[in-house]
């Protein structure tokens, strides 16, 4: 009897039956989304589709002219175009060395049980909490050349000049960008690399210890195999929070020393905000836009056949 | 005989004590080296945060010596108070709160629905829906940047802050859905499944079982729309040329950008501004830290 209830009323969060036409041509599932597809589509799919006509006109004097792919052909001659994919690939990859590596050392740390471990928890996402204004704000000043406490460390290093200039360098600059962006992010990879770790069996580490195991050889044989589906989806978040990452950089640095730090989305902001060429900041973020579903898909397609995990199908439970 | 016996016994108790010493002492090793890595990792990650609180306090004069001093030298407000007269920032504060509270209102009304559409809901185009999120989530804020602004200008809605919250909004609901969803997930299939037999309809199992069930994802979801407002940087400057509109992280940036006025009399202002989320985040981080990191890497 109640499962036949049960059925019926299952059934009807697909189309529910005998309630009028409405809602038959209308299923729940329609109506919920029909207000959120409204919000996202005027504010993000509209804006995507507008761009990606800007970037085959071009306006001068208030008159827009439709120019085809001469937006596109300027960007593939332009040189600053190909040192931005350089620029943020090289980013991404520092991203996901230092995210990595660290995440898992302080996700082995804080798996340890110790007294205080959920303040010493507490304590190491803070930079994760910060806005990125009031850190920019805070490296700048660690790393002024005259008087940064930064190069106060640097000169304890035997046979280093003490004004080391680190924003006017174009190296200095981008490794002075890793090491903010990354500190900043590092707590989040950590938390997921940490929730990953405790999702091991701790069966397994008892196996390897009576198969006489060492340490290292645990953590080779146990813990890389449960840490790499996470760590493989990880590395693709990581290339997208790269292309996404912008007040850092641009508060920092603004692109420079040259364009030598400006990833794909700042040299968008500084084609549209700096040199006014409005339809070739859009064509840029169609070239943004690309790598940005790439990633995307990428993640999807990593997340269901590696994971085989089903986000996707509905009721797990 | 007896006495080979005996001895053999003693040698053989000796060598077990020592093996145990050895080994509490290999253990005991192991705890030293383990808690100074967490303390030096502690002291690493923690000391940007430590400078940014040095700097707010540290007497004037100390602040442009070479060598820097690493500790306080003194406990001065001025440069703080000043910061806060000088320019409006207690105003800019104000407009990052609001912006930041109608963004949480606003996610927090479309992750609701949009969450039970990933989780409990079988409909065709789910797998589309979900695609969409995750790709407007994964989106870089710059690639829209150019046509949005032109879009706001064609309307008028520059230097509004209420419009300006709603691509925040728009920005951090795919998000807010995946967190949603996680916890929706986590409520049993029994629960759900007697308030349909009892006669709910879904929609009411969604606002009377649901919801008040995923309290900790809620949490979560405000957070996220929270943080999401309160950093950003990008939109305001681009949408808010006023400076008597300007939210906090913008005026702070302006100053940066500007570049004619010194950090250190900024900082005061830029560290109560961090203060906010961190006191948040600590607050509620035992509750929503989980569902946070889990919706992160689903969506």
């Amino acid at each position: 009897m109640s499962i036949s209830i049960l059925r019926r009323r299952r059934n009807e969060i697909q189309a529910r039956p005998g309630s009028g036409g409405w809602s038959r041509r209308f299923p729940l599932a329609y109506r919920l989304l029909i207000p959120i597809a409204l919000f996202e589509g005027l504010f993000v799919l509209f804006p995507i589709i507008r761009g990606i006509t800007m970037a085959f006109q071009f306006t001068r004097g208030g008159i827009t002219y439709w120019v085809g792919l001469a937006n596109f052909a300027d960007m593939l001659h332009d040189p600053t175009f190909w040192g931005s994919i350089r620029v943020t690939f090289e980013f991404a990859l520092c991203m996901i060395v230092i995210w990595l590596m660290f995440g898992v050392l302080l996700a082995l740390l804080m798996n340890w049980s110790f007294k205080g471990r959920g303040l010493v928890r507490a304590l190491l996402a803070i930079p994760w909490a910060i806005p990125d204004v009031p850190i920019v704000l805070t490296f700048v000043i660690m790393l002024d050349p005259n008087v940064g406490v930064i190069n106060l460390f640097a000169s304890w290093i035997p046979g280093v000049h003490h004004q080391i200039p680190w924003l006017s360098s174009p190296k200095l600059a981008f490794f002075a960008i890793v090491i903010m962006a990354g500190w900043k992010g590092l707590p989040f990879y950590a938390l997921i690399l940490l929730a990953s770790l405790q999702s091991i069996p701790s069966e397994l580490y008892e196996a390897a210890r009576v198969d006489g195991a060492k340490a290292w050889g645990r953590f080779r044989a146990v813990t890389v195999p449960g840490l790499t589906p996470t760590a493989a989806l990880l590395v693709i978040l990581a290339f997208i929070f790269a292309i996404q990452q912008f007040s850092m950089i641009y508060l920092t640095t603004g692109g420079g020393p040259g364009f030598d730090t400006a990833t794909i989305s700042v040299l968008i902001y500084l084609q549209a905000f700096e040199f006014f060429n409005y339809n070739y900041a859009a064509a840029l973020a169609v070239a943004g836009l690309v790598m940005s579903v790439a990633g995307t898909t990428l993640f999807v397609v990593l997340d269901r056949t590696v994971l085989r995990r089903q986000y996707f199908e509905g009721r797990t439970a | 005989m007896a006495v080979d016996t005996g001895a053999a016994l003693v040698a053989d108790r000796n060598r077990r004590r020592r093996q145990r010493q050895r080994y509490v002492m290999r253990r005991h090793i192991g705890d030293v080296v383990r808690y100074l890595t967490i303390i030096v990792s502690l002291v690493i990650i923690l000391f940007p945060i430590y400078w940014m609180v040095l700097s707010t306090f540290q007497p004037e004069k100390y602040e442009l010596t070479w060598p820097p001093p690493l500790f306080f030298k003194g406990f001065d407000l001025s440069a703080l108070r000043e910061a806060f007269t000088q320019n409006p920032i207690g105003l800019w504060l104000g407009h990052s709160f609001l912006v930041s509270a109608i963004a949480v209102v606003v996610t927090t009304i479309f992750a609701i629905p949009g969450a039970f559409l990933l989780s409990r809901l079988r409909w065709r185009g789910a797998a589309i829906f979900g695609f969409c999120l995750l790709f407007t989530q994964m989106m870089p804020g710059a690639i829209i940047i150019v046509p949005e602004i032109q879009i706001y200008r064609t309307l008028g809605l520059e230097n509004n802050l209420y419009a300006l919250s709603l691509i925040y909004a728009a920005f951090t609901t795919p998000l807010g859905c995946w967190v949603l969803k996680a916890s929706y997930d986590a409520v049993p299939g029994e629960v759900f499944d007697a308030s349909l037999v009892d006669g709910c309809t879904p929609l009411q199992s969604l606002i009377h079982i649901l919801v008040p069930l995923s309290r900790p994802g809620l949490t979560a979801v405000a957070i996220v729309a929270f943080f999401g407002a309160w950093n950003d940087y990008l939109f305001a400057s681009a949408f808010i040329s006023d400076r008597s509109l300007f939210t906090e992280g913008e005026g702070l940036a302006s100053f940066i950008t500007a570049g004619n006025t010194a950090l250190y009399a900024l900082i005061g202002a830029g560290a109560v501004f961090a203060v906010i989320p961190i006191i948040l985040f600590l607050a509620v981080q035992r509750h929503v830290v989980s569902g946070l990191t889990a919706g992160a890497v689903k969506g």
